[in-house]
């Protein structure tokens, strides 16, 4: 009866075990700033993750993941403090981080410890060049600049003024602007200023009476974006198109400062109002919108990208059993998906040779896709400034 | 050329007004106390998102919500004093400690209250334009914040040279036991140093809203920014405060129209170690004799 007793035991602690092993709970780690300069930008990312999360979960009816939350506070230092936390609590991956500064040293302290770290918020080339096995990012510079390129070169534009804040990723865009439009003939001037600088009337004054070019490019966030625009209202130089990047062709920014943005272009992964066709996007927009009685920004949905690739991988190394042994990074490289931002794989180096982001432009509280022409849904209002 | 560089001293002056507004009430209290408030710029920032509030839902002008925004960062900056009268040991040193955590606690609660997005005014005069002579441009909202700037530099040297309080101040910011044995309260001077300081950093914040985008991590650079141009000025110095802002706004904004706008704060760093090199004491600052 005891010798009965104890293989019962040992049978039902096999069953039990072996359903633990086959329904994991994947702890994620995410490094993000909820405070400090980044703030803004970390938290609309940050909800991007919890929808991927939200959405795993529901779906994948085998494994489930839990996402630890912890705040970067916009500091290099404290990313990888957060980073070693969120290991020592037991998390097997990372998903978050903004800035390429903050992203460099998060992503090789998560490196050391041969995890994988995906993120959406470096653009930064020296970031993939690093020879690190278990960093990826879904997006990239040459994406940006491809876009601003190709609007441009579509426009016929025959000079622009680069106004970009001396921070290494927006750096990087306004080189690659002026390298690729100076080889097409285009005449490039540029102008760097301080992430501090509020007033921007000496730059654009200098822009109207010596530069006199067709088009501004504004490679900066959203303050500065507002600082060049009212400095522009203010001068009005005689340009015919004035675009940025990120953060810019948003229905936010629109919101804020509909005076400043009519005629205004900039990336955009969607147009506004949102229009999602495929069923995963309207899933996502959906839950975004329940769990945060709002539409989606491209923060978000970049946030949704990288985390919801990041979960199947995990998912998959755990089925493997690789998860602890860098099995999520082999995962990753395996995937070649259509997302919500198009077509996402990974090179050696953790890029995303696919990664072409799109223009939108500001039309009377509408953001409207204008470049590429395959996902237009309007015609480009040219020339058009706000003033 | 001509037309660059007075477009660049024009919006160097007004830059210089707008730096004093925000550096008064820091150089007000170093001046009276002795005390470098590291959260000014905080409550600056309060009233600057007093402001924000007061138009999205009373929908007031910034200007018109200046009553509202002295009460909530008077009343601020006389509770930041109530904490700092409790320091009865090493107050130079131990109200820095302080009121460095009390700017990371005020830029935290504002994160809450108001969120991380970017704001400024939505009420279009503050962004028209004034163009001066088909030479000089600049926003409404820049020109009259300008002349507030000096009115309020000239209002409290007024009130520190020529009334009873103010007089008062100057005598507790001198010898604390003299101006007792005078009859001056002390305490109830100092408290008085704060709310003025609250009514200027409240000032300078609907300022800031009305010309400049605000957003929760300013706080500490309007901290940096007024503590430079108190130095430069001269501890303590009302008339300092406006060359100071005024030198520093002149000197970066002709940095980048002459040279480029990434050597602005480079260039303001310059000035301040160049006048601290020539100038101990600053451009106002009263040089203390030994014995």
């Amino acid at each position: 009866m005891s010798k009965f007793a104890s293989v019962s035991a040992l049978a039902v602690f096999a069953v039990l075990a072996a359903s633990t092993a086959w329904s994991a709970e994947i702890k994620i780690g995410s490094q993000i700033p909820k405070t400090g300069n980044l703030a803004r930008v970390g938290g609309a990312m940050s909800e991007g993750i919890a929808v991927a999360a939200e959405m795993f979960n529901k779906k994948n009816g085998k494994h489930t993941v839990s996402v630890l939350t912890m705040d970067d506070e916009s500091s290099p230092a404290k990313a990888v403090a957060a980073v070693e936390k969120l290991a020592s609590d037991g998390v097997v991956a990372f998903t978050g981080g903004y800035g390429s500064n903050i992203i460099g040293p998060a992503s090789e302290a998560a490196e050391k410890m041969n995890k994988t770290y995906i993120t959406s918020g470096g653009v930064a080339t020296e970031l993939t060049k690093r020879g690190l096995k278990n960093f990826f990012r879904i997006n990239n510079s040459e994406g940006y600049a491809r876009a601003l390129i190709g609007m441009y070169t579509e426009l016929g534009i025959k000079s622009v003024t680069v106004i970009y804040s001396t921070k290494e990723a927006t750096e990087e865009v306004a080189k690659m602007l002026e390298k690729t439009l100076s080889a097409k003939g285009v005449k490039v001037t540029l102008h760097a200023f301080d992430p501090s600088t509020t007033d921007f009337k000496p730059i654009v004054h200098k822009i109207k009476l010596q530069d006199r070019p067709e088009a501004i490019a504004m490679i900066g966030y959203e303050n500065d974006y507002v600082g060049i625009l009212r400095a522009a209202k203010v001068l009005k130089p005689d340009i015919k198109n004035i675009s940025g990047v990120w953060s810019l062709a948003t229905s936010k920014m629109w919101s804020e400062f509909p005076d400043l943005m009519n005629g205004v272009a900039g990336t955009s992964t969607l147009s506004y109002p949102a229009e999602f066709t495929t069923p995963e996007a309207k899933e996502f927009a959906e839950t975004y919108q329940r769990m945060y009685n709002k539409a989606p920004d491209y923060l978000g949905i970049f946030g949704y990208v990288q985390s919801m690739m990041l979960f199947q991988a995990a998912a998959k190394a755990q089925d493997a059993g690789t998860i602890d042994k860098g099995g999520i990074s082999e995962e990753l490289r395996k995937l070649d998906v259509q997302t919500v931002i198009g077509r996402v794989r990974f090179d050696q180096d953790g890029d995303n040779p696919e990664f072409t982001h799109r223009m939108g432009q500001h039309q009377d509280g509408k953001v409207v896709l204008v470049w590429p022409a395959d996902a237009a849904t309007g015609k480009m209002n040219f020339p058009a400034v706000p003033w | 050329m001509f037309e660059l560089f007075a477009q660049s001293a024009f919006s160097g002056v007004l830059a210089g007004a707008y730096y004093a507004l925000i550096a008064l009430g820091l150089a007000l209290v170093f001046g009276t106390m002795r005390v470098i408030n590291l959260a000014h710029g905080e409550l600056v920032l309060l009233a600057a998102y007093v402001a924000y509030s007061a138009e999205n839902k009373l929908h007031l002008d910034p200007l018109a919500s200046l009553p509202l925004a002295v009460a909530v960062v008077g009343l601020t900056s006389i509770a930041v004093y109530g904490l700092l009268s409790r320091i009865k040991k090493d107050r130079e040193l131990n109200s820095l400690i302080l009121t460095f955590g009390l700017g990371v606690i005020m830029t935290n609660a504002i994160l809450m209250i108001w969120s991380a997005d970017i704001h400024s005014t939505s009420v279009p005069w503050h962004h028209d334009a004034i163009i001066l002579a088909d030479l000089l441009f600049a926003m409404n909202s820049e020109v009259f914040f300008g002349v507030a700037g000096l009115v309020v530099v000239a209002g409290l040297w007024w009130w520190l040279e020529k009334t009873w309080y103010g007089r008062a101040l100057r005598a507790v910011a001198s010898n604390r036991d003299a101006a007792k044995l005078m009859g001056i309260n002390p305490q109830f001077t100092e408290i008085l140093s704060f709310a003025v300081a609250g009514l200027l950093a409240s000032v300078a914040g609907i300022a800031i809203y009305s010309a400049k985008v605000i957003q929760p991590s300013l706080g500490h650079h309007l901290t940096v920014k007024a503590f430079i141009i108190t130095v430069l000025a001269g501890m303590g110095s009302v008339p300092g405060v406006l060359l100071g802002g005024m030198l520093l706004g002149i000197v970066e904004n002709l940095t980048v129209t002459l040279a480029s706008s990434a050597l602005q704060e480079l260039a303001g760093m310059v000035l301040f170690l160049v006048v601290l090199l020539v100038m101990p004491s600053g451009l106002f600052g009263r040089v203390r004799r030994r014995g």
